[in-house]
């Protein structure tokens, strides 16, 4: 019977949470159509994560424990996913969509003479195939796509999907596998990574977000969005034109391209509100717009809005909270 | 040393979506509201490329595109921005291609044009969004890939790429043929055309590549399939704080927020 593969990722030694989201989508699929749900596991010092995928939701764990996957290159790690594929030979492969699917699910999708779909947010299960919808259009859109071949392939955006589980009684099979990688170089060479410092939290993670955008006048005016977010305990974003004017590191980037992000609260400063940057935050909670323009498209989306220049507001919205919330 | 940079034609993202529009039969955007652009990640592209090629002369720089008559206009934007040469894939059969068939066709495009030692494509276009013709490519091409670049240096025959990863980002070094995508940074912002450039540009001849020219006979069959094309709707309605002036508001916003116990 044809299966269901998810290709999972490790983030810090453990399972990604968007990978037990995507086991999740993999087990309401499965439930019906009666698939088996498989999980790739690939890495160096993995093979202890193979329970906490069946725990996830995975019916059996095609693990490759080897040195040459502990750094991920996309050559070598397609050619392992190749051969779990050509094993299991599944109808749905997974992804989820962190960075490493961005090459991975094409290529795959190439060798596998399979149809991509990128960026999913919704499924529905039909008859013969699996509709996906996906954001086109800047999110202006929403699109309902269908694989016509016989294997589809899809990545699906973080925090979309409820993740299954964990469940310590499920039980599931485990199978090594032995693909022969001395041969196989790397097509790059790593010189040299920088890992951005993450301030109180991830932007993914965090429950308040302070974002600002082409309205912030110069580095030092993203100083106050920082005040604030730090003394809410949340993070600090930016939108693309704050990035391209290097006025913050493009990893505090929220949009479209970029981080997505579903928090609590968020806070919209300086920000007209772009299509690229909305879809990156209209998931938000609650949304508090401050910008001068009262026409600014980000305050159709806003829960709450300021129409003043943020100069004349910052500086008394967090002396305000301070005292509010001593 | 040649670099191809592989293009499209977009309906300008900048729309705001109180403005955009669905052809819901046809199944895409309504092409003739505002302006079709040129990608804004292929624009980042070009930059890249015509960075490289400001430091070595010797650097040979084609702008490709894929589309129907309205796409010469990009290719007449990238060649004003500097780029030396341009190749139109324009064919009936070319404008309902799915991401696997466009990437198949450029593939021959670029054999068939002469071989390219680096290939750059925009990270995702800005319609679809799909982010995938640059790795097909690469397949296609059977050339290393590094997504989500931003700058290049060569050095000798050495490419050392700067990405984006995860949490912050990485420097790698590759050798050629080699296919990037790219993705923006303060680094790659685009160039304006310069009136020179402009009026060169205006002259060039642009080779263009049917199906036939490119020896495709069969139909290419989709992979992927449009089912329904919808708008969805993220309206809320907002409440505007009222104030004086800007440190009134502020008091005003801050006491609104605790009330609505949001902070904790």
């Amino acid at each position: 019977m044809p299966g269901i593969l998810v290709c999972s990722s490790i983030v810090c030694d453990a399972v990604s949470m968007p990978t037990r989201e995507v086991l999740g989508m993999a087990r309401t699929i499965a439930a019906k159509t009666g698939e088996p749900v498989s999980a790739a596991l690939l890495g160096a010092g993995v093979s202890s994560l193979t329970q906490s995928l069946i725990e996830g939701g995975a019916d059996s764990v095609y693990v490759c424990d080897n040195d040459k996957l502990g750094e991920f290159h996309a050559n070598i790690y397609l050619k392992v996913l190749t051969g779990i594929a050509a094993t299991v030979n599944p109808r749905i492969v997974i992804f989820p969509g962190e960075v490493g699917a961005i090459e991975l699910a094409p290529r795959l999708a190439y060798r596998l003479k399979g149809g991509l779909v990128t960026d999913c947010i919704g499924f529905e299960v039909q008859d013969d195939a699996v509709i996906f919808t996906k954001p086109v259009y800047g999110s202006k859109a929403l699109a309902r796509m269908r694989v016509a071949c016989p294997t589809a392939l899809v990545t699906v955006r973080p925090r979309t999907q409820e993740p299954f589980g964990p469940d310590q009684n499920r039980k599931g099979e485990v199978v090594a596998v032995q693909t022969m990688l001395e041969d196989i170089q790397p097509e790059t060479r790593i010189v040299e990574r920088v890992e951005e410092e993450v301030f109180e939290c991830t932007l993914e993670a965090a429950n308040v977000v302070v974002s600002g955008g082409r309205g912030m006048k110069d580095p030092e005016s993203f100083q106050q969005l920082r005040e604030l977010a730090t003394l809410l305990n949340g993070a600090m974003g930016a939108t693309r034109v704050a990035v391209d004017q290097g006025m913050v590191p493009p990893s505090c980037q929220i949009g479209l391209t970029g981080k997505i992000v579903a928090p609590e609260v968020y806070f919209a400063v300086g920000i007209s509100g772009a299509s690229q940057h909305i879809a990156g935050m209209s998931g938000s909670k609650y949304i508090v717009a401050i910008n001068s323009d009262p026409d600014a498209p980000i305050f159709s989306i806003s829960n709450v809005g300021v129409v003043e220049d943020y100069r004349n507001v910052m500086p008394t919205l967090i002396d305000e909270l301070r005292k509010a919330l001593a | 040393m040649h670099i191809v940079v592989c293009t499209k034609q977009i309906v300008d993202p900048e729309i705001p979506s109180g403005e955009f529009k669905v052809d819901f039969e046809a199944k895409r955007a309504v092409q003739d509201q505002g302006e079709l652009v040129l990608n804004p990640y292929d624009e980042n592209a070009i930059e890249v490329a015509l960075q490289l090629k400001d430091r070595d002369k010797d650097i040979k720089v084609t702008a490709l595109t894929m589309g129907g008559e309205s796409s010469q206009k990009v290719l007449r934007r990238a060649l004003a921005m500097g780029c030396d040469e341009a190749i139109w894939l324009k064919d009936p059969s070319f404008e309902t291609l799915d991401s696997a068939g466009t990437a198949a066709i450029i593939a021959k495009a670029i054999r068939q044009a002469g071989s390219a030692d680096m290939i750059l494509c925009g990270r995702q276009a800005g319609d679809w969004d799909m982010g995938q013709v640059g790795a097909l490519l690469a397949e296609e091409l059977q050339t290393a890939c590094i997504p989500l670049a931003y700058n290049i240096e060569k050095k000798e025959d050495a490419l050392f790429v700067k990405r984006e990863t995860e949490n912050g980002m990485a420097v790698l070094e590759v050798g050629m043929p080699v296919l990037l995508s790219i993705t923006n940074s303060s680094t790659n912002q685009p160039r304006y055309p310069s009136v020179k450039g402009v009026l060169m540009a205006g002259r060039k001849q642009i080779p263009t590549f049917s199906a036939g020219d490119l020896s495709i006979e069969a139909e290419i069959q989709k992979r992927v399939v449009v089912e329904e094309l919808t708008i969805p709707s993220y309206d809320r309605q907002v409440l505007f704080i009222d104030g004086e002036d800007g440190p009134e508001k502020a008091v005003n916003l801050a006491a609104h927020l605790i009330k609505m116990n949001l902070l904790k």
